[in-house]
This record gives structure tokens, C-alpha cells and sequence, in this order.
């Protein structure tokens, strides 16, 4: 027997799920569930029943909300993927304003149906209890196979805890700062090989904020490399708008406060 | 009074609905509600700098990332005034294509094919043709692995950069893709023929048909918006002029209209506007199933794909081989911020994708615009769908149903990209 998988999608850009049908391997290990449910590549209905639900996107909509704790009743493990799901990633960078006033901005007010129930974006884990988090933007094929291997061995999820500066180092890359370019590598969550930073480009985070961070310390480096605390705090909403607020809003008052007693 | 619902369209990328109204064996309405939730970038971009806005704006689309990216870099530098060079534009072309091989075969086998042999989706075929299959993520693939030589990988690219690249592509990379792409041309004339034989379906689409146009080139990351039965040819940067946009009761995505009316933008309107700026090769296959321009077939806009796919494959491959010779730079030079508005256009797989934008003189976004193929899509599937159901009422709910859907993925409509 082959355990059901159903295959959901939030508020997202569809590249997870882009990317899971890119790779052959992939696809085929997918074929190690019956695939009760995946709007993307197949026709047919939810069924009533499923074990595992593999769900990219972020939470916009009131009816998403119902979704999910319908999906959480049914499925023995829910595997978030992608940064939409798993941070809130790009949508939530929507989540700094009124939800109201940007679809006034967007639409007009000459639709009254545009929008009913949307609101504020935010990752799936705020709503309903996760089992695995699949971060990046998009996510890395390698990473979806083991963890559904991982899933299916009745493992529980093993995130990597320490920020992306190491494999960069290890990829011998020129440090970001060094060019006097910012880079959020120092508190990015490891485990894409240091991708953007390899063929030139800063990292932005994608896969969230590592658990070994340390986030104030990052606020202050930034500072003394000449990229104040707001603009470094900018260049971390991009995917991190609604990860660990409170620890952000220290790091910047405290640089603040430093600066005023000097 | 009976009401026939397709909820959740499959195979198509993102959530719609078709609802429709049956009286006595008469379609009394059709519509299409396009209920992918908004994620309101136009509101979200602004206030970001003008180095993230490409960044950001791409996550409108995983499956056409690579357009959007571009599209976005050319307003961007088109603002800041920044001309970039022969090698870039070149390579942007070549990345652009690779879009085009990889969208193409997703939309031809994954999505479309099922339908032909009445199937739920393609993973059946995975036994019962696998030679099918195989050709299918080979050329999914073989567009994948080019935007990811280019742009780093395959959805959302980390290289494309104002002014140029952040990183190039050697020559003995160029010259062993080439030999690949021109390997695959065989596979692509395969898959006009199939999908010329397969689907034989007729609907004419009587909307304008509209795509960029060059006149040495089938067209792709330059070029004029050209309408093919009213004539016209306008610059990119008056877009937001010919293109209305309304916003719809039934749907999170805007309708677009030019004068007041519904048009086609996607391949079979390249196919027709820029005939004779397709590879002979490409020409020649499509004769064999008979296809030339004038065509309205929305049917035939499958094979349209194809024919796109034969020439998309064999025009890289020449390109690829070219740019292999090549030794100028990607390298952006440096520029002066500044503010202005800029406009930026590009064929994507779906069709003509619009983006503007607008920097205050410290390069803070002030204004936003994306319009997407789909976005102009939806007015002239909504028409087709009007004329389109009374003629297929009498068959079965369940048929009647399945060939609503098929003229729906004839557009291979995009939800999350026509809302954003």
C-alpha cells in the first residue's frame, strides 16, 4: 500500500510545484505515494481522505484559513514547501500595509467582490502545526526528496541550524561585504550551497532566518559596514517579513539606542 | 435551470472556476471566475529600490520567472537610462527561449495531451507511452538546463542583473548546449505533428491578435506591438494606452480590451504575426499539418506551441553557437540613479507581458504597473466560451464539461500571474 498525498496550493507563484515537475528523480519519488490530489498536473476532485499534504503558498484569505484546518484534521503529516509557505516569503511582504487600502490600490474601489476575505499574508505554521518545512525560493529538489523519504521513515524534520556564511565559505566565494555589497548569508538558514552568492548575486534570505542566528550581532556588522539598521532590516522583509519580529525590532532599537548614547 | 460548475480548472496554473447555465438544452451563461487570491505586488513594489524590483516582481510567476525577470530589468534600465550590450541582449534572448522550450512542453504534455487521450494527467502514460514521455521531459528538461546555463536555475534566475549579468557562460558551456538544442529539434517537429494530428478541433476566435514584431527576428525581448488585423505598429512604451484594463465583478484578475474590445496575445498570434520571421524549418513542419496564416483556430494554438518549440530549438542552438565565438561582456557599467518611469516588454511562452515602472531620483519605487498575457487573455476567452458552448451543448454533461475545459487550456491560462 502506498500512502495518499494530496498536493495543495495557497497564495503562491506556483514555482514549487514548477520545480518538483522539472525533475524526473522527483517525480519519481513521488510515485512512492498515490497521488490523491495535484490541480497542477492532474483532473479530478479532493478526496475525502489523504495521509500526507504537501502544501506550497502563503495564507492570504479567510478561506485558506478553513482549508488548512480541514487538511489538518485529515492528513497525519503536513509538509509546508517553499518560502510562501514556510515564511510568508515574497506575499508577505504585502504585510506591512492595509490590506484594504493596497486592494484599493490595486483594483479601485469599483468591485465589490475583489477580495472578500482576504487577509494579512502569513506563513501556514501560524495557523496550523507543521510537520516538515521545506524552505527556499524556490525549494531545492534534493531537499523535497529527503525529507518525503524522511516523512515516510517516520522521521521528523531536521532543519539545518547554522547560517549560510559557512557553505559559502566552503564555495570559496568572495564575501559579499568585502565588495561593499550587502548579503544576508550571515543569518540566512544553510542548505542551498551558497546558489546566488556562487554566480554573483547577495544572498536575500530565502530560506529564512537560521536558527543559530544571531540576529543582533548581524544588525551591528551590517551597521559598521556602512548598511544601517533599517536598510539592512529592508533587505530581510523581502522574504522575512513575518519571521521573528520581535527579535528585529531589538536588534534595530538596540543599534538605535547606541547611537543616541553616542 | 441546470448549473454546471468546473471548480478549480485542473492543469492549468492557478485556481479558476467556470460556471455555467444550462435552459433546455441552451447555454444561458458562461463565465470564468478567476479566483487565485490577489497578492496586490503593484501595492507591494512600491517603496522598494530600484535594484529589488526585478527581484520581487519575478515571484509573480514560478513557471514563466524568467520573463518576468527581464521584462522588469528592461523598464528598469529603460528609466534609468541604461543600454546594455550586444552579448546581453543576446544572451537575454537565448534565456527568454529557454523559457519558451520548457513552458511549451509543460503546457503541450503535461497539461494538454491527458485530454486528447482522455486521461486525468500524464503520469498513466509514463507506462502506456513512455517514448512519449521521455521526449516530453526531454525537451522540458533540455529548456531548463539553458535557463539554468543563463540564469542560474531554472524557476526564479539569480544572474539577470540591471545592465547585464552578474555572471557569464563559457564558451565550451555555449557550444556543448547548442549541440544539445539541435539534437532536440527532431523531438520538436515530432510534437507538431502529434499535437497537428491528435487534437482536431476547430473553434475560430474571432478577437484581434496582438504580439510583438521585429523585422529580422521572431520576436522575443525587442520589437513593436503589432496588431495583425487592424495593422498597427506602436512602441512598447505606449502599452498602458492601448491596453485598458477593467476590473471585473466575477474575478481577481483584471479584463484588458484594446478599443473596446477583446484580443489574443500567445502563439498562435506570434504564429501569424511573425510567420515570415519563423525558421524555414520550422515553416516547413508546420505545413505538413497544414497550418498557415491567416489561422483563427484558438485549436490549433497547440501546435502553434510546437512550431514555437522547432524554432525556438534550432534558433538557440545557432545562437548559442554564435555567442560561443563572441567575447564581449555581460558585465553591468556603472549608472547614475535617477528618476523617471520606464517600460519594458518581452514575449513570454503565454503570450506579450508588459511591466513600468516608476523611481522617485533616490530610485524608490513610486508606481508599478505588470500586465501579463493571461490578464489579456481573459476577456477573449470569455468571448470564445460564449460562442463556443451552444455549439458542443448536446454531448454529454461530463463531455460537454471536458471540451469547456479544453478550450480554456488552449490559452494555457496562468491564474497566478493574471492576478498577482
Amino acid at each position: 500500500m502506498k500512502p495518499r498525498a494530496v498536493i495543495l496550493s495557497l497564495s503562491s507563484d506556483y514555482g514549487c510545484q514548477v520545480q518538483m515537475s522539472n525533475f524526473p528523480e522527483l517525480l519519481e519519488m513521488l510515485s512512492t505515494f498515490e497521488l490523491g490530489y495535484w490541480q497542477l498536473v492532474s483532473s479530478g476532485d479532493m478526496p475525502q481522505d489523504y495521509d500526507v499534504a504537501i502544501i506550497e503558498g502563503a495564507v492570504t484569505t479567510d478561506e485558506q484559513v478553513a482549508l488548512l484546518e480541514k487538511v489538518r484534521s485529515i492528513a497525519s503529516c503536513v509538509i509546508a514547501i517553499g518560502a510562501c509557505a514556510v515564511t510568508g516569503g515574497v506575499p508577505a511582504l504585502a504585510s506591512g500595509g492595509p490590506v484594504r487600502g493596497q486592494l484599493k490600490d490595486v483594483y479601485g474601489s469599483g468591485s465589490s467582490k475583489v477580495g472578500i476575505g482576504a487577509r494579512k499574508p502569513e506563513p501556514i505554521k501560524h495557523y496550523i502545526e507543521v510537520d516538515f518545512s521545506i524552505p527556499g525560493c524556490p525549494i531545492e529538489p534534493a531537499e523535497l526528496s529527503r525529507t518525503l523519504q524522511r516523512a515516510l521513515r517516520a522521521l521528523t524534520d531536521n532543519p539545518e541550524r547554522q547560517s549560510m556564511c559557512g557553505e559559502c565559505k566552503t564555495a570559496e566565494n568572495i564575501c559579499m561585504w568585502t565588495q561593499n555589497v550587502p548579503c544576508l548569508g550571515l543569518i540566512a538558514r544553510s542548505g542551498c550551497n551558497a546558489k546566488c552568492v556562487s554566480r554573483g548575486r547577495a544572498c536575500t534570505a530565502c530560506r529564512g532566518i537560521a536558527h543559530d542566528a544571531n540576529l543582533a550581532s548581524a544588525f551591528a556588522f551590517a551597521d559598521s559596514m556602512g548598511c544601517p539598521p533599517e536598510e539592512f532590516d529592508a533587505l530581510l522583509k523581502i522574504y522575512n517579513a513575518m519571521s521573528d519580529q520581535e527579535l528585529r525590532k531589538e536588534a534595530v532599537g538596540k543599534i538605535a539606542a547606541q547611537e543616541v548614547a553616542s | 435551470m441546470t448549473k454546471l460548475n468546473v471548480h478549480h480548472v485542473a492543469r492549468i496554473e492557478g485556481h479558476g472556476n467556470v460556471s455555467i447555465e444550462v435552459k433546455g438544452g441552451v447555454v444561458k451563461d458562461i463565465h470564468m471566475e478567476v479566483i487565485e487570491p490577489t497578492r496586490v505586488f503593484e501595492a507591494m513594489m512600491r517603496g522598494r529600490r530600484y535594484d529589488e524590483t526585478a527581484l520581487i516582481s519575478s515571484r509573480i510567476c514560478g513557471i514563466c520567472s524568467p520573463n518576468h525577470f527581464v521584462t522588469d530589468l528592461m523598464a528598469t534600465e529603460d528609466a534609468l537610462g541604461i543600454k546594455v550590450s550586444d552579448r546581453t541582449a543576446k544572451l537575454r534572448q537565448l534565456f527568454v527561449h529557454g523559457s519558451f522550450l520548457q513552458n511549451h512542453a509543460t503546457a503541450l504534455y503535461i497539461f494538454a495531451a491527458p485530454d486528447f487521450v482522455g486521461l486525468p494527467s500524464f503520469v498513466p502514460l509514463t507506462e502506456s507511452a513512455p517514448e512519449l514521455v521521455q521526449r516530453a521531459l526531454g525537451l522540458k528538461r533540455l529548456g531548463n538546463e539553458l535557463c539554468a546555463l543563463i540564469g542560474g536555475r531554472p524557476v526564479h534566475p539569480i544572474t539577470p542583473t540591471i545592465g547585464g549579468f552578474t555572471d557569464d557562460v563559457s564558451s565550451a558551456d555555449l557550444r556543448h548546449m547548442s549541440e544539445l538544442l539541435f539534437e532536440a529539434v527532431a523531438d520538436a517537429a515530432a510534437t507538431v505533428e502529434l499535437f497537428g494530428e491528435l487534437v482536431g478541433l476547430r473553434f475560430e476566435t474571432a478577437g484581434e491578435m496582438v504580439a510583438l514584431r521585429e523585422e529580422a527576428n521572431y520576436a522575443t525581448v525587442a520589437g513593436k506591438i503589432a496588431a495583425l488585423d487592424a495593422g498597427w505598429k506602436k512602441p512598447v512604451n505606449q502599452y498602458q494606452k492601448i491596453i485598458t484594463e477593467k476590473v471585473a465583478d466575477d474575478s481577481n484578475s483584471k479584463y484588458s480590451t484594446i478599443d473596446g474590445k477583446p484580443f489574443l496575445t500567445g502563439p498562435l498570434a506570434r504564429v501569424n504575426i511573425s510567420w515570415d520571421q519563423l525558421l524555414p524549418s520550422a515553416r516547413v513542419v508546420a505545413s505538413k499539418i497544414g497550418l498557415r496564416p491567416v489561422n483563427r483556430n484558438i485549436f490549433s494554438a497547440h501546435a502553434c506551441r510546437a512550431i514555437e518549440l522547432v524554432d525556438a530549438a534550432e534558433r538557440c542552438a545557432v545562437l548559442a553557437e554564435e555567442l560561443s565565438y563572441d567575447d564581449g561582456s555581460v558585465k553591468p557599467k556603472p549608472f547614475k540613479v535617477k528618476a523617471g518611469k520606464g517600460y519594458g516588454a518581452s514575449e513570454a511562452p503565454r503570450g506579450t507581458l508588459y511591466h513600468s515602472v516608476t523611481f522617485d531620483d533616490e530610485g524608490i519605487i513610486t508606481a508599478a504597473d505588470v500586465i501579463t498575457p493571461t490578464a489579456q487573455n481573459l476577456a477573449n476567452l470569455a468571448a470564445d466560451l460564449k460562442e463556443f458552448a451552444p455549439t458542443v451543448v448536446d454531448k454529454s454533461e461530463d463531455d460537454f464539461k471536458k471540451a469547456v475545459e479544453m478550450l480554456v487550456r488552449c490559452y494555457d491560462p496562468c491564474l497566478s500571474c493574471a492576478v498577482h
